[in-house]
């Protein structure tokens, strides 16, 4: 039992990850049915984006205080690269069959890796390590640290951040959609754009919101992520991309709550499935991704479904 | 209507620009004898009447603008249906850019402009005055005859044979550069030529030509391919170079019929490629290889085909259900377990086949009948290496593969996949059998690939997981789309310039993926079609459905509103 | 049927002769609406009947419940007399074959070859055959190309045979569509609004062709909104309203009927949501995104998300 409620903990940690992520995947998709497979390399930008706010402003500091200003570094390189690809990229082939966009979204994908393997360290001016190897990631005091005794179960202080960064984007997220115009405006749009536009929503500003939403959000994973990891690499979007796109499929893609929903199950049973499984954790991408078939091909519209709604 | 007079009444600012751009040629094809350095850099550029690597691409640019220019006049006979005037253009743009990268060259190679000598200079100005020329005619419209252009079936057989050569010839040459600039220059040149062909329509008359001489084309192809090796007497590197070339090409063209007839989107091919290979070493007697019986290559072989056909057929099962860019994650997903399953069958995690992360290592040279792969063999006073021998395996299983691609696409199952690929539910609605033929197309595919992988894994002489993963299959994915899905030239022509590149520069193989990252967004971006457009060229790229639908039905809206 | 090229010079049909098709008591539900209500009919050899109707009557739901587009809730299609299963492939092997609406030509294909497609369900030579170019292989790739160009000279596309058919006019894709439906030798052709945005001349056109498609000894169901079309063309006019079949009778008979006209004056649809439009675009959205649509069980609004 102690086991199961260790592994519950574990899970729901690497499933807010996900989950941050996911709402990304989600949301892009909601509004122009586009799967944004460059999604997981903008959470590795956000990652990137606070490490070197780190390296340039506070090298050596490890207050507390430093940590917002690192998030919002993340969400600045984040939302900057996912604006510039769906200017850049994405909006030219707005309309043009649904290969285009896909073929486009992993080229993207490799583009940016590659970019930041090869340039990170050649930044003139700055003395950036290289990203070909691991780059260890700033320690900040309170958020890292000795790990919290919960009676039987042990909570790193990264877990306990990344899942209150959940719940805090969570609300955020309702407020965002719910409660403000321009969420409203995203609601109508995966409706029917057509129409939205003839209401006077301007479609273009609401596809380039939807696109900085979720890299905001998985900007703030990205930090996460480097809290809980201790250090980050190029290569950490793709699986965690892949992952977090299962987590949206899971939950109903095109669905924000669903997304949530779907990345704190797909977590969980990540973790239980190492727990009880034969094989071990060696084998738990194979399930994760063998789930992620099995739901594209029993139930496409996911846990929650497409729900017109919260279509957002 | 007006092209119906043009050629007869040429303007007089049509007659000066084609006068300037043949005074360019001309310019440039004198370039080629002079000195073009000081330095004797690039196989020594500095003697006159000796013309070598850069001197020689500017001549083959200058002869190039000179037919053109004379086309419409003194040649109009034999090339009257030429479309001159955009072909000028875009010769002039691309001698231009030519001319002034080989002046950087020098300048870079020999330590600055100054030791660029008379040559080079004048075949600046000479591009100048192509430029300039090919600027006043670039509007000129097409000569009449350009419709009916058909000429004698000699002629066109000539041509073809001529031009397969002459592929041959270049390949070897590009093939035997060390130096990057001049190799790089060189593929500029073939680069530049070809476009301004393109431009004039020349390809069009060439893709007549070839129709109607499909089997000459297909022949001399591989004839050119076959005599490669006897090109490169005993030149391990390049031969080992060009085999790995044609297996990327055979595995592209495998993934073209899933992608590019019946329009699935597979981002988890080289998984098949990796079983073929897996099954190859498994039975390859290689000392890491968990099992002791070694069949016959041609049962290994079969058998990595079927198992990686096997393998289709699951990947390919959820088609029934899942379409579209769902489908591609699904294979995506199918492509990251193949890996990790390997990657865990190490006999810690999971039972020991693959020898996991240190893979299958040591495999044997392949030997068939008593010829050993391994071994060099004289054939004809030339000595054929290890990799001259998997090279000529390969080119047959390359032939095979195109036979097959070639034969199917011509056939009731090729027009099935492409009716399914246009509008699956039309298709259905025609009584098509949609599922059975994407079930094809998967383990078709995935069949060839698997054959073509149990040869790589002998090739390669080990197998590790690493080889198999999802970068390689946005590669091969690459060289589909930048060639032109469906065809079977564009594939191959973008595999060998997307392997060839990293393999004979450095500083490609460094940024290999980064630019082919970028390649995929541009070339969706400005000519999804790909370098060689197919007959039913721009696929589904151009539109879906709805939007095919909106274009071809005169507005269903208004007429319903009209009630 | 592998004769039908070969004109039957019988005389038109008359309703004693024998039923080819038959549809009995179809039912269409999506969610809580009914798009075709209790809706039977028959389709004698040799006969053209009509199918009008407001917009959102119900006719294109009818014509995919009786192709095996969509699973009819409850009710049967026969086709000479043997019962049809709900699967268009099924449907088109059995006989009966469909034009669109909104015109559903392969549009990188040239003419000749959308119309070779329409043989598939006709031939039979798989993958190894048509690579090894078997003899099986050659003659039935004669005969697709053989039968491809007579049935395009049929509708007058011959000159057209290598044309993409994305290139080809308007009224051309609507008869290269219909030689796709003739090549696989079907009894009886669904033509749905064969004349929808055509002119006079076209229209004619079509009408002929349509009578010559029947001399060919096929039975053919047109929907139309052409009154004029309709009631020239064919032997037996249904109208459909919200679903359900108003009046069945000679074009003379349904013309005077007093309900028709008050069914299309009435403006009785205005406010309701077109079951058409509804049924069509969204089930084809929903069928591409991979999801997985049983309109009777799904309620066909809340998932239109698009």
């Amino acid at each position: 039992m102690d086991q199961f409620l260790q592994q519950l903990v574990n899970g729901l940690t690497i499933g807010s990850l996900y989950a941050l992520i996911a709402v990304g995947y989600t949301v892009v998709y909601g509004i122009v049915q586009l799967i944004n497979f460059a999604h997981g390399e903008i959470f590795m930008i956000g990652a990137f984006g606070a490490l070197s706010t780190y390296l340039i402003l506070f090298q050596g500091q490890t207050s507390l205080w430093v940590l917002p200003f690192l998030v919002l570094g993340a969400m600045a390189a984040s939302v900057g690269v996912a604006v510039l690809t769906e200017r850049v990229a994405y909006r030219p082939l707005r309309g043009a069959g649904r290969l285009a966009p896909l073929i486009t979204a992993i080229g993207i994908s490799v583009f940016l890796q590659e970019f930041v393997r090869l340039f990170y360290d050649k930044v003139p001016g700055l003395d950036f390590p290289s990203a070909k190897q691991k780059i260890p990631f700033p320690q900040i005091e309170v958020v890292t640290g000795p790990a919290i005794e919960l009676g039987p179960v042990t909570i790193q202080r990264a877990a306990v951040f990344t899942i209150g960064c959940l719940i805090m984007c969570g609300a955020a997220l309702w407020w965002f959609i719910n409660r403000t115009r321009t969420g409203r405006g995203m609601q109508a749009v995966s409706q029917d754009p057509d129409t939205a536009k003839l209401m006077g929503i301007n479609v273009d500003r609401v596809i380039v919101v939807a696109f900085a939403v979720g890299a905001a959000l998985a900007a703030i994973a990205g930090v996460a992520q480097g809290l809980l990891n201790t250090n980050i690499n190029f290569k950490m979007g793709f699986i965690a991309g892949l992952k977090a796109f299962t987590a949206a499929v899971l939950g109903g893609i095109g669905n924000v709550w669903g997304a949530i929903l779907g990345g704190l199950v797909l977590g969980v049973l990540e973790t239980l499935a190492v727990q009880f499984l034969p094989g071990g954790s060696p084998w738990k991408d194979v399930w994760a991704f063998a789930l992620l078939i099995l739901v594209l091909v029993f139930r496409p519209q996911g846990l929650l479904g497409a729900k017109v709604v919260d279509r957002a | 209507m007006s092209t119906i007079t043009s050629s007869s009444t040429t303007t007089g600012r049509e007659r000066l620009g084609l006068r300037l751009a043949l005074a360019g040629g001309a310019l440039l094809l004198v370039s080629g004898l002079l000195s073009w350095s000081f330095e004797p850099i690039f196989g020594d550029i500095s003697i006159r009447l000796w013309p070598v690597s850069l001197q020689v691409f500017a001549m083959l640019i200058g002869l190039t603008a000179v037919a053109l220019a004379l086309s419409p006049t003194v040649l109009r006979r034999a090339l009257g249906w030429v479309h001159a005037g955009p072909g000028l253009w875009a010769l002039g743009i691309g001698a231009t850019a030519y001319t002034a990268l080989s002046l950087a060259a020098i300048a870079v190679e020999a330590g600055g402009l100054i030791n660029a000598n008379e040559g080079a200079w004048i075949a600046l100005v000479g591009a100048l005055l192509l430029l300039g020329g090919g600027w006043m005619v670039r509007d000129r419209p097409r000569a009449p005859e350009a419709f009916s252009a058909q000429g004698p079936a000699t002629v066109e057989i000539v041509t073809i044979v001529a031009i397969c050569a002459l592929a041959l010839a270049a390949a070897a040459y590009a093939l035997g550069r060390d130096d990057a600039w001049v190799f790089v220059l060189f593929l500029l040149t073939l680069g530049v030529i070809g476009t301004a062909l393109a431009r004039a329509e020349v390809f069009e008359w060439l893709g007549g030509a070839a129709g109607r001489h499909q089997h000459v084309l297909t022949l001399g192809a591989f004839a050119a391919a076959f005599l490669f090796p006897f090109t490169q007497d005993g030149s391990e590197i390049n031969m080992s170079i060009a085999t790995l070339v044609l297996i990327f090409a055979a595995t592209a063209i495998g993934l073209n019929i899933v992608v590019g007839l019946a329009g699935l989107l597979d981002l988890g091919y080289i998984a098949f490629l990796g079983a073929g290979a897996y099954v190859g070493a498994i039975f390859s007697g290689s000392v890491s290889s968990s099992i002791g019986w070694t069949p016959p290559f041609l049962v290994t072989a079969l058998m990595g085909g079927l198992f990686a056909a096997l393998l289709g057929l699951i990947v390919g099962s959820p088609t029934l259900r899942v379409s579209g860019d769902y489908l591609a994650i699904v294979t995506l997903a199918f492509g990251e377990i193949f890996r990790l399953a390997m990657f865990n069958l190490d006999g810690n995690n999971g039972p020991d086949l693959t020898n996991g992360p240190n893979g299958i290592t040591a495999i044997p040279n392949l030997s068939i009948l008593g010829f050993d792969f391994g071994e060099s063999h004289t054939i004809a006073g030339v000595e054929l290496s290890r990799a001259a021998n998997y090279y000529l395996f390969m080119l047959f299983i390359t032939a095979l593969i195109v036979l097959i691609f070639a034969r199917l696409n011509n056939s009731r199952i090729g027009r099935g996949w492409v009716a399914i690929r246009e509008d699956e539910r039309a298709a259905e609605a025609m009584g098509v059998n949609v599922f059975g033929l994407k079930l094809l197309a998967f383990a078709g595919g995935a069949f060839l690939a698997g054959v073509a992988g149990t040869v790589k894994a002998h090739y390669d002489t080990s197998v590790t997981p690493d080889q198999y993963q999802f970068l390689e299959s946005a590669f091969l994915l690459a060289a589909v789309v930048l060639g032109g899905m469906g065809t079977i030239a564009g594939v191959i022509l973008g595999a060998v310039v997307l392997k060839l590149m990293p393999e004979k520069l450095r500083f490609f193989s460094e940024y290999r993926l980064l630019l082919f990252g970028l390649l995929l967004v541009i070339m969706m971006r400005f000519r999804p079609e790909g370098l060689v457009a197919n007959k039913r060229r721009q696929l589904e790229l151009h539109d879906d459905d709805q939007d095919r639908a909106a274009q071809t039905d005169r507005s269903p809206q208004t007429k319903e509103a009209l009630q | 049927m592998s004769t039908a090229a070969v004109p039957h010079a019988d005389a038109p049909s008359s309703p004693g002769r024998g039923v080819v098709l038959e549809a009995r008591n179809i039912v269409m539900r999506f969610g809580g609406l009914t798009a075709v209500d209790d809706v039977s009919f028959q389709v004698h050899e040799g006969e053209i009947v009509g199918l009008i109707g407001p917009n959102g009557a119900g006719k294109t739901t009818f014509f995919n419940c009786l192709t095996g587009m969509y699973k009819p809730t409850s009710g049967e299609v026969t086709l000479g007399g043997r019962a049809l299963p709900p699967r268009p492939r099924a449907v088109v092997t059995a006989g009966m074959a469909r034009t669109f609406q909104n015109i559903r030509l392969f549009g990188n294909m040239t003419a000749l070859e959308n119309v070779m497609v329409g043989r598939y369900c006709r031939t039979s030579s798989m993958a190894l055959t048509s690579i090894l170019r078997g003899p099986k292989f050659r003659r039935e790739e004669r005969e697709s190309i053989d039968r491809g160009r007579e049935l395009l000279r049929f509708v007058g596309l011959d000159d057209k045979a290598d044309h993409l058919a994305r290139n080809l006019p308007y009224g051309e894709q609507r008869r290269l569509e219909i030689a796709r439906a003739l090549a696989t030798e079907p009894q009886v052709v669904l033509l749905d609004e064969p004349t929808a945005g055509m002119n006079p001349r076209e229209t004619e056109e079509a009408m002929r062709l349509i009578f010559r498609i029947r001399e060919l000894g096929m039975a053919v169901v047109v929907i139309e909104h052409d009154m004029r079309f309709i009631f020239t063309l064919c032997d037996r006019v249904l109208c459909l309203v919200r679903g359900a079949l108003l009046v069945e009778g000679s074009p003379a008979q349904v013309q005077s009927d007093p309900r028709v006209i008050e069914a299309y004056i009435g403006g009785s649809e205005d406010d309701d949501i077109s079951a058409d439009e509804l049924t069509e675009e969204d089930v084809e959205v929903l069928h591409a995104e991979g999801v997985d649509v049983e309109p009777s069980r799904t309620s066909a609004r809340s998932e239109n998300g698009r």
